[in-house]
């Protein structure tokens, strides 16, 4: 299993890193590459399911922190695959289409399919820190896909607001992971001895450090920014100026449903330890007001849009806030609203952003007011769409009916049991509801009506791009006739995901007879119907209210400005291009933050003693060098400098000597000589005299120079006195220092010097890194002057 | 005065240089402190003979006109070869199955002259920790020497 799992993970960036080798035999034919590509993913991805695979695989990853390259198979992580990897196929196809003639088209399916891996790594991942790596990976990816216009100042726009607020809500999100990590002892989120197997315990450990709801929150922002949910929705609509084929991916297979199924992912784990009898834990409180109020909101918001891929947008957080909301309500219809209702929606918007990229593609514009009665010229799209919309709708007997049923069911049954401001869940449920009837009513009249003769010709799409809203058209179908079908094949098993302890069956089908659900449904499509003769004036209402501080979009800007601003402000004073200012800040910023993290961390100060082994000689040489040290200070000129400060150096080397370790003392003495001629080379350059400076200067420095040396005295005391063992300690534990230790080191690393062989043999890897530091050194001391001299430093 | 000093003496830190960087293993020594011995040579005779002199006798860098070149091309590759050198000093090992920089350690007997002589695989390493150092430094007082 587990190498199905890897190269299920690892086959899309494979294909993304040969695809510009690809593009220049194949050109436009890339798609198909890439289709094929995805294909063989999904291919995998079937046979995991065909031969029932189920539990966790993993290779070591860093082993010495326990973090593991884990991935888990069950029927959440199955079902996300499927669509990424099934919406892929059919959304890389469709590009071949879509993306003729476009610019850059190397670049975006080489992007799309890392995209693709990077969402299959999301869905499979049963690490925290790989899940984090592949959840940074989306945004990154999704950057490069929503800015693929590089030259458009909106794609810019979109790109950076995307990544801004996704890529800060990850951070909030491995802030959660951290505590997850602390408390449960282990960084596998299901699986055996996961977090989730120890649920009760982790929970425990949270609750007694008052660290469970923070951390609740620090997960719910990770998904909330990813899912788009209120107040992180802005970014969704602007994410639009992707190319069509992004955004449909994007809102309905990846990226946005990597919220959803963090959330799935989470809730047995937090629903796990919910005393017998509590129907509203802090998980519901959450996760219930969060997705019902997108779900509103957004729902409203789609409704004043005016632009196809807008409402799509818009709409599609409303649904995002849907599955939100069900996964959020603790009962059994909860985690079975969320687990179906990811399969619906990726099978309705897929559909419905395909047909919005044909009308767009065909009929040259996106605007809803200029578009109607296209079921003339585009009739295969005009069916696709009345399916998708219809069940975007939640009109029975299409297959959002019976999510959205189970939503109204979950809902009911919360409040029931609950009472009290909990009513308020189906009434939202049903207010929201109705908007998402009026918006799908008006995508679908996109086909009805006459004509709208300003239009001109519109062309037939071509068969790539026709096929694959078919085929998702054909899906919903089928969801629609069979609804239990799809239940009984994979639902069933992604609410068995969902749910702490055993998962029970479910069955779903058309209502026959009058329960509150049904009647929920009634009001939602009766009140809809009603309102549907007023859709401008509703719209062109919203529209009115919608200024300044009432819209998210204003806060996201002006937060933006401000901290521009803010960033300007501070460069000018922190990097004024004076050498001596950056000494200040680097320096002062260190040891406060040093110093700041003793006091935080309450380290004692140890009993200061004399070392063991300390002779007359050796404080004799320390007291030369301080008197060295002193005459620095004060040294007349420059060489007069020079040569005192000369004087500590050589004095330490004695020391070393003195203290019996000949290395250090070599290693001082010649980087003391080297430092002494670089110091000859320069002296003659630099000014005599820098004249007297100001008295508040003179203090400013003095005061800075004593912190820092007290900082660097107390770092230099609390480590020597805060190791359990020292090295020479340890060391001696080993080898049996004195008496045998020409023998371990010997064995070991085959000589007799322990330092050389400390260095390059047991800790060799440490002195790579720091040959690789004086190398980059190099290299950016050479590449900075040379930019100087090409004036490419302004 | 200078010169003279300088010729005589930075031969034998050159040799002091090697010496440190060949015993290193069994006695004080090692590639760090022999590279940075080996600078301090180039960097006297910078100071004293200039970096003219540095570059087109000692070193004798000319590009196709004749003129004294930039070493710095030179110390670059110095310190890229030492990084390579360290590194696939490190991967060798991984070849026969073993961790990642592991050094072992083979001793040639009955050698004509010599008797015994060691052969330490940390000698690579230490080489190109050797040639790291020296191109780095040398790339960092060259470059900034030059202004």
């Amino acid at each position: 299993m587990l190498e199905i799992v890897l190269a299920i993970v690892f086959l899309p960036f494979a294909g993304a890193a040969l695809t510009p080798l690809v593009f220049r035999v194949a050109g436009e034919r890339t798609a198909y590459y890439a289709a094929g590509v995805a294909a063989v993913c999904l291919g995998l991805v079937g046979q995991l399911y065909a031969t029932g695979a189920h539990g966790l695989a993993s290779i070591e990853w860093v082993p010495s922190l326990g973090i593991s390259l884990a991935f888990y198979v069950d029927g959440l992580s199955l079902l996300i695959s499927m669509l990424a990897s099934g919406v892929g196929v059919l959304i890389l196809a469709y590009s071949g289409g879509y993306m003729h003639g476009e610019p850059g088209q190397a670049k975006y399916y080489a992007t799309l399919l890392a995209f693709m891996g990077s969402m299959l790594g999301v869905a499979l991942a049963a690490d925290l820190f790989a899940l984090f790596t592949f959840w940074e990976l989306t945004s990154l990816s999704s950057f490069l896909l929503i800015g693929h216009y590089t030259s458009e100042g909106s794609s810019q726009y979109a790109a950076r607001k995307s990544m801004l607020i996704t890529v800060a809500g990850g951070l909030f999100m491995l802030a959660g992971f951290l505590l997850f990590a602390w408390a449960g002892g282990t960084t596998l989120i299901v699986g055996e001895g996961s977090l989730t197997a120890n649920a009760d315990a982790t929970v425990e450990t949270l609750r007694t450090a008052g660290l469970f709801v923070p951390s609740l929150l620090l997960l719910g922002i990770g998904a909330a920014t990813k899912s788009a949910q209120v107040p992180f929705h802005v970014w969704l609509p602007n994410a639009m100026e992707a190319p069509t084929p992004v955004s449909a991916f994007l809102h309905s297979a990846t990226m946005v449903k990597a919220g959803v199924y963090l959330v799935g992912r989470f809730r047995p784990f937090f629903l796990e330890a919910v005393p017998e009898g509590t129907h509203l834990p802090e998980w519901s409180l959450v996760f219930v007001t969060l997705g019902l109020l997108t779900m509103t909101v957004t729902a409203i918001l789609a409704v004043q849009a005016t632009d196809i891929k807008e409402l799509l947008a818009y709409s599609t957080a409303s649904h995002l806030g849907l599955i939100v909301a069900g996964f959020g309500v603790a009962n059994a219809y909860g985690a079975e609203t969320g687990a179906f209702h990811i399969l619906n929606h990726a099978s309705f918007k897929a559909a419905l952003f395909l047909v919005a990229g044909i009308v767009a593609h065909e009929a040259g514009t996106r605007d809803i007011s200029k578009l109607r009665g296209l079921r003339h010229d585009l009739p295969v799209t005009a069916l696709v769409a009345g399916l998708a919309s219809l069940s975007m709708a939640g009109v029975p007997p299409f297959n959002g009916f019976y999510s959205k049923e189970l939503l109204f069911e979950a809902t009911y049954e919360l409040a029931h049991e609950v009472g009290g401001l909990t009513w308020l869940f189906p009434v939202v449920a049903v207010f929201g509801s109705v908007f998402t009837f009026l918006y799908s009513l008006k995508f679908l009249s996109l086909f009805l009506g006459d004509r709208n003769d300003d239009l001109g010709h519109v062309h037939r799409p071509p068969l790539a791009m026709l096929v694959p809203p078919a085929v998702l058209g054909l899906l919903v179908t089928v969801i629609s006739v069979d609804p239990q079908l799809a239940v009984d094949a994979l639902v069933g098993e992604v609410y068995g995901s969902t749910v702490p302890g055993e998962a029970h069956a479910f069955s779903v089908g058309l209502p026959t007879h009058l329960t509150p659900p049904v009647a929920m449904s009634a009001i939602t499509i009766g009140i809809g119907a009603l309102l549907w003769p007023q859709y401008d004036r509703i719209h062109d209402g919203i529209r009115a209210l919608l200024h300044g501080p009432v819209r998210a979009n204003w806060w996201y800007d002006g937060g933006v400005k401000g901290l521009t601003a803010g960033s300007k402000s501070v460069a000018s004073r922190v990097q004024t291009g004076l050498l001596r200012t950056y000494a200040t800040w680097a320096l002062g910023a260190t040891a406060a933050l040093v110093v700041g993290g003793y006091l935080v961390a309450g380290v004692g100060f140890p009993p200061l003693e004399l070392a063991e082994g300390m002779t007359v000689p050796m404080v004799l040489v320390l007291l030369v060098a301080l008197v060295g040290a002193a005459a620095v200070g004060v040294a007349p000129s420059h060489i007069a400098g020079v040569l005192t400060l000369s004087i500590v150096g050589f004095m330490v080397a004695i020391f070393f000597i003195l203290a019996d370790a000949p290395d250090l003392a070599l290693t001082q003495l010649v980087v003391e000589t080297l430092v002494l001629v670089l110091f000859l080379l320069v002296l003659d350059r630099l000014p005599v005299y820098y004249g007297t400076p100001r008295v508040s200067v003179a203090v400013r420095d003095a005061a800075l120079s004593l912190i820092v040396g007290a900082t660097v005295f107390l770092t230099v005391v609390f480590s020597t006195a805060g190791s359990p063992d020292t090295i020479g300690g340890s060391l001696s534990r080993l080898a049996g220092v004195p008496g045998e230790h020409a023998t371990f080191f010997m064995d070991y690393g085959g000589g007799y010097n322990v330092v050389n062989v400390v260095l390059v043999d047991f800790r060799a890897v440490d002195t790579l890194g720091e040959v690789t530091v004086v190398a980059m050194a190099a290299l950016s001391v050479l590449t900075l002057v040379r930019m100087r001299e090409r004036g490419e430093a302004q | 005065m200078a010169r003279t000093v300088v010729r005589v003496t930075v031969p034998i830190i050159l040799v002091t240089a090697l010496a440190l960087l060949l015993q290193g293993h069994n006695q004080p020594g090692g590639g760090f402190i022999g590279g940075v011995l080996t600078t301090t040579a180039f960097v006297l005779v910078y100071v004293v003979f200039g970096l003219e002199f540095l570059q087109s006798d000692l070193l004798d860098v000319r590009n196709e006109s004749g003129e004294s070149h930039h070493a710095v091309e030179l110390y670059r590759v110095l310190f890229t070869v030492g990084l390579t050198i360290a590194f696939a000093s490190g991967l060798a090992p991984m070849l026969a199955g073993l961790p990642f920089l592991t050094q072992g350690i083979l001793f040639l007997e009955h050698l004509p002259l010599y008797e015994e002589l060691e052969v330490a695989s940390a000698l690579a390493f230490d080489l190109g920790v050797y040639l790291a150092v020296v191109g780095g430094l040398l790339t960092v007082i060259g470059e900034v020497g030059s202004e």
